[in-house]
């Protein structure tokens, strides 16, 4: 089951459970031009469930972004994706405070959490803070997050083809957002490149 | 072997260092209030400056509450009205310039020699470490103060440091920690009773590694020493930090400030092997370590911090620095061990403030029977910290299934040219690795030692040679007989 919600034209739910569907793929959509706070907490109570949550968020213009994502594993074998990345500038700034949960008793666990972001210039800001609360010893839980600017390099490959740079930044944002990107389907994706 | 069994048996560990060493000691009165730091001022015959210092820290602290937002959910309330913040040990009349044989005893038993015997005798020391021991609330001893003084460097007690170079302690007090800072750093700057006081100066490379030792001995009472560390321009220093107590039931306080402030091109090492009595098996007693210690680097300048955390029954520590030079680096390393029903938490502060800086963050926790264990950190990028870039790897070892292992890093960028990255693992050790050691005839305890061992080497590597031993053999003790 693949579930898309768009901030701003989507009613985004706050709280979850994950029981029947074997495998459950989430994508939140923040799109430019759009302010939000996302609250979204999804507990895991059967064993064998897959989780698979990704997200995509775009700051420009003095926006706020708030992500407060919460994934609880209350039960063992069952497992966790999550993959969030986001695109800040012109003053746009984002917080994203991610966690994983793991309740007592529950081995077998194996969850894994991803927050990366890309800084377009000094004014745009970006807080992470990627958690994990471990309370059972068989489990494979790792997070990580990064915070950085387009790769210079990548930008000179490309102009140096006779591309223009404005045409090799939408490049380079495109392949950085296109793991989250190619989970929609094509008519919100056009949606979104509209915006970009 | 039976698995159950196994973390019994590490839980039964022996604590070698909580012997109490019996000897005449003042004291004063429990409780704090102002007349309690004039009372600790007058003791040290300290100038009017400091006292102001203190008595104004105590009334910022008056109007702070204690911090609760670490995951230590053992951490009492503690009545600070309950605590007798001064005990000496009372000097002999007859030999006023000597130390007590039972106190040189004492530190003989910890392995810190207070005397410069091989030195004297004109051998080549054995160990070329400094060390400042502090006993409660005094420094009872700083040896090899000649030799370091040739070299222009100052190595003493705080409260000597402040009767003979009150300008210089003046200078640099608070700098870096302000006395408002925090609940306990305002605490320890009303009451602190003594400390090492490091000054390296201009280009001089420090020939021996420098150490405090602190012990705690008096029951009631509280330990606030403050270490206040200074490195000039392009001189380099290699400090070590050690400490140890009693066994008792009840928990003792433990609330340190120390502060480095690392000059333009001075490179300081500072490392840490805490081993507080973490308390017994069921949880009771233990010191509550609470302290306060952070660095600041100037143009250029180096700040390494090395912890190796297995004792307190709470530990709430994050050595921090504040890059505020261009090009100035800094590191973080930390092994933190819980057992039973310790709780750690603990990690680091890395303020990008000048163009081109970098960290490095290496945090290994390992949690065994009922303890909690979390790494909290904080990455921040100024907007003017052009070129900053920063690396954190946070892994967590969970041996047994009661306890728990928690990761909170914080990351703030606020510049586009920063690169800020950070990774965490958490499991246990894999039966893949156990099976792999036992077919080759290691037994599941050795195996168990031998995978800790190489998870925690990237630490321990970074220590002084004397230094690395110790923590070794401390993490090999407080594991023996673990197995996940």
């Amino acid at each position: 089951m693949n579930r898309i919600y768009i901030a701003g034209i989507d009613e985004i739910p706050q709280r979850c459970t994950l029981e029947d569907n074997d495998l459950l793929q989430i994508t939140i959509v923040c799109p430019p031009g759009y302010s939000s706070d996302i609250n979204f907490a999804i507990d895991l109570l059967r064993p064998g469930v897959q989780l698979d949550l990704a997200g995509l968020y775009f700051c420009t213009r003095g926006e706020r972004q708030n992500f407060n994502i919460t994934v609880r594993h209350m039960v063992g074998g069952a497992t966790s994706h999550q993959l969030f990345k986001g695109i800040l500038g012109q003053g746009g700034s984002a917080v994203f405070d991610g966690l994983i949960h793991v309740a007592p008793g529950a081995g077998q666990t194996v969850a894994t959490q991803q927050n990366h972001s890309i800084l377009l210039d000094s004014a745009s800001s970006s807080e992470t803070h990627p958690q994990l609360e471990i309370y059972a010893d068989d489990v494979e839980c790792s997070h990580g997050a990064t915070v950085g600017a387009l790769n210079e390099d990548e930008l000179f490959y490309l102009r140096s083809r006779g591309i223009p740079e404005d045409e090799a930044r939408r490049m380079q944002i495109l392949s950085f957002l296109s793991p989250v990107l190619n989970r929609l389907p094509e008519d919100k994706q056009k949606f979104l490149l509209d915006r970009l | 072997m039976d698995e159950q069994q196994l973390l019994k048996d590490i839980a039964s560990r022996e604590y070698g260092e909580g012997f109490e060493t019996n000897i005449r000691q003042e004291f004063i009165p429990k409780g704090l209030s102002e007349s309690t730091i004039r009372l600790i001022s007058s003791k040290k015959g300290e100038p009017q400056w400091l006292l102001d210092f203190r008595l104004d820290a105590f009334r910022k602290w008056q109007r702070m509450t204690p911090p609760r937002w670490g995951h230590l959910s053992r951490l009492p309330e503690i009545d600070f009205q309950d605590i007798i913040y001064y005990a000496a040990p009372v000097r002999d009349e007859d030999r006023p310039t000597e130390i007590d044989p039972e106190l040189e005893k004492t530190f003989d038993k910890l392995g810190i020699p207070l005397r410069e015997r091989e030195a004297l005798a004109g051998v080549k020391p054995k160990s070329s470490v400094a060390v400042d021991a502090v006993f409660d609330s005094v420094s009872v001893s700083t040896t090899f103060r000649q030799h370091l003084a040739e070299k222009g460097i100052i190595f003493c007690s705080f409260g000597e440091a402040v009767q003979n170079y009150p300008d210089l302690v003046r200078k640099y007090l608070a700098t870096v920690v302000p006395s408002g800072d925090n609940f306990y750093a305002a605490l320890n700057s009303a009451v602190f009773s003594d400390g090492s006081f490091c000054y390296i100066p201009k280009g001089v490379k420090c020939p021996m590694d420098l150490s405090s030792y602190f012990r705690i001995n008096a029951a009631g009472t509280g330990q606030f020493e403050r270490t206040l560390i200074v490195a000039d321009e392009g001189s380099s220093l290699s400090y070590m930090e050690g400490c140890t107590a009693p066994m008792r039931d009840t928990n003792q306080l433990h609330a340190a400030v120390v502060e480095i402030i690392v000059e333009k091109d001075a490179d300081v090492r500072y490392s840490t092997v805490q081993n507080w009595y973490p308390g017994d098996k069921e949880g009771r007693g233990g010191i509550l370590n609470l302290v306060t210690k952070r660095g600041l680097c100037k143009e250029g300048a180096h700040l390494s911090w090395t912890q190796v955390e297995t004792g307190s029954a709470i530990t709430w520590k994050y050595p921090s620095t504040i890059l505020q030079g261009d090009n100035s680096t800094s590191e973080f390393y930390s092994v933190a061990l819980t057992n039973n029903w310790q709780q750690a938490d603990t990690g680091t502060k890395m303020i990008h403030v000048g163009r081109n800086t970098r960290s490095r963050i290496v945090s290994k926790g390992i949690s065994a029977g009922h303890s909690d264990n979390s790494y909290r950190g904080l990455v921040r990028v100024m907007p003017g910290a052009e070129n900053a870039r920063n690396y954190s790897e946070c892994d967590s070892l969970l041996l047994g299934s009661n306890c728990g292992a928690h990761t909170f890093p914080v990351i703030r960028s606020q510049n586009a040219t920063a690169q800020v990255e950070h990774e965490a693992t958490t499991s246990k050790i894999s039966e893949d690795q156990l099976f792999y050691c036992n077919q080759r005839g290691i037994s599941p305890e050795e195996a168990t030692a031998l995978i800790v061992g190489g998870y925690a080497k990237e630490v321990l590597s970074r220590l002084p040679m004397e230094f690395a031993v110790e923590a070794k053999k401390l993490l090999s003790v407080n594991l023996e007989g673990a197995i996940g």
